[in-house]
């Protein structure tokens, strides 16, 4: 099964099985990234991640972002750098950027951000 | 914001189910997200927009926008092999857009059902493929020895296709038992009209040129025999079932994203360029 198939069939049966989750997409990436553009990272808090962005300190700022946009409903764009000193020994040394687009999967933006 | 106009918003939810039949062999979408927008038109963020070939569901906002994401996802669907891809801010009005196709998957189609077929329809299933696995006799094409396979088949070697579609999206293997079985599977494959998007048959050079001489007698044009992957898979010194489907699984990848199939440490040189002093 493809990456792609993984992630959008956890997001189909999230929303079918009623629960609420947050997807992660790559929309944007720079110069040496581990993951390209379309790279799709779900975040279930019942089943837990399913498909990455690349792992590494990237993906633990994605998912601290989550918290925010699942209790705010407000999609988010985050800015990874990887663009760290090289002998910082971080894992953040690849030389590029990538932006991760962090939305709420049962969203329905205008509806949700208007009554709150 | 206040009072919008009476529009239906598409929610990821939505996509999600159209993307999955459609990874699933369905007919192709693109979906459209705007993922940027002006600050007075920020409410359009996280809008989204999917383009099916008969039809359009959800909106950005306003007709001017739909249309032109909408065109513009027709023209990525139509450009290539492309995954995703986004659109900055360049018109003013118009949010930046991420898009992304929803395709069927790529088929591998593997001819003959023996030691190399079971790691190398494992490792095509783990790279995305949805696989098909061929043979003549019964008792190797079996659903237990190919757990991973979408499609397992007992076929004539002389004519393996017939029940299989074949088309851009297909890449096909030949490692039958014997060299006659491969090459009266190419050949079936040749004098027919499908272009897989790859061909592969195992073989030495001297059985490969036989072939290739044979079937050019039999009018196969020389440059349909030159897209030919023959001897099949990448040169890294394979010997074993496992090693052979890695190998061939490697050409597989290079054949779609490209790449010199050469070591990186050869092509980067780090060590001579950066590390080892200078005189």
């Amino acid at each position: 099964m493809s990456e792609d198939l993984k992630v959008w069939s956890a997001v189909a049966a999230a929303s079918e099985e009623g629960r609420a989750g947050v997807l992660a997409t790559i929309v944007r990436a720079k110069g040496s990234t581990p993951r390209g553009v379309g790279s799709k990272l779900l975040i279930d808090p019942e089943v837990g991640l399913v498909g990455t962005i690349g792992g590494g300190c990237g993906e633990a700022e994605v998912i601290e972002t989550a918290r925010e946009v699942l209790a705010s409903g407000v999609p988010r764009m985050v800015r990874v750098n990887l663009t760290e000193d090289l002998f910082s020994w971080s894992p953040a040394v690849c030389g590029g950027y990538f932006d991760v687009f962090v939305e709420a999967i049962t969203l329905h933006a205008d509806t949700d951000r208007n009554s709150a | 914001m206040s009072a919008q106009p009476d529009i239906t918003l598409l929610t990821a939810a939505e996509v999600a189910r159209y993307a999955r039949d459609a990874l699933q062999g369905g007919s192709p979408v693109v979906s459209v997200l705007a993922i940027e927008a002006e600050d007075d038109d920020s409410d359009a963020v996280g809008r989204r927009i999917l383009v099916c070939h008969d039809r359009v569901l959800g909106t950005l906002g306003n007709k001017i926008v739909d249309n032109a994401a909408i065109q513009a996802a027709r023209d990525f669907l139509r450009g290539g092999e492309a995954a995703a891809s986004t659109t900055g801010r360049e018109t003013s009005g118009i949010p930046a857009l991420y898009f992304e196709a929803h395709r069927p998957p790529n088929t591998l189609v593997i001819v003959g059902a023996g030691h190399i077929a079971q790691p190398l329809c494992r490792l095509g299933a783990t790279l995305g493929y949805a696989v098909t696995v061929l043979d003549d006799r019964p008792e190797f094409a079996t659903r237990e020895r190919f757990q991973d396979a979408t499609t397992v088949r007992r076929v004539d070697f002389a004519d393996p296709f017939r029940e299989i579609r074949l088309g851009e999206r297909s890449h096909l293997v030949l490692v039958t038992r014997g060299h006659k079985y491969d090459y009266e599977a190419l050949r079936s494959l040749l004098l027919g009209r499908e272009e897989p998007a790859y061909v592969g048959m195992v073989g030495s050079r001297r059985r490969v040129r036989a072939a290739f001489e044979q079937l050019k007698a039999e009018g196969v044009p020389a440059e349909r025999l030159a897209r030919v992957h023959a001897p099949i898979g990448l040169d890294i010194g394979a010997e074993t079932p496992a090693e052979l489907a890695v190998c061939i699984a490697a050409e597989l990848i290079k054949a779609r994203r490209g790449g010199s199939g050469a070591s990186l440490r050869d092509r980067e040189r780090v060590v001579e360029r950066w590390i080892t002093e200078r005189p």
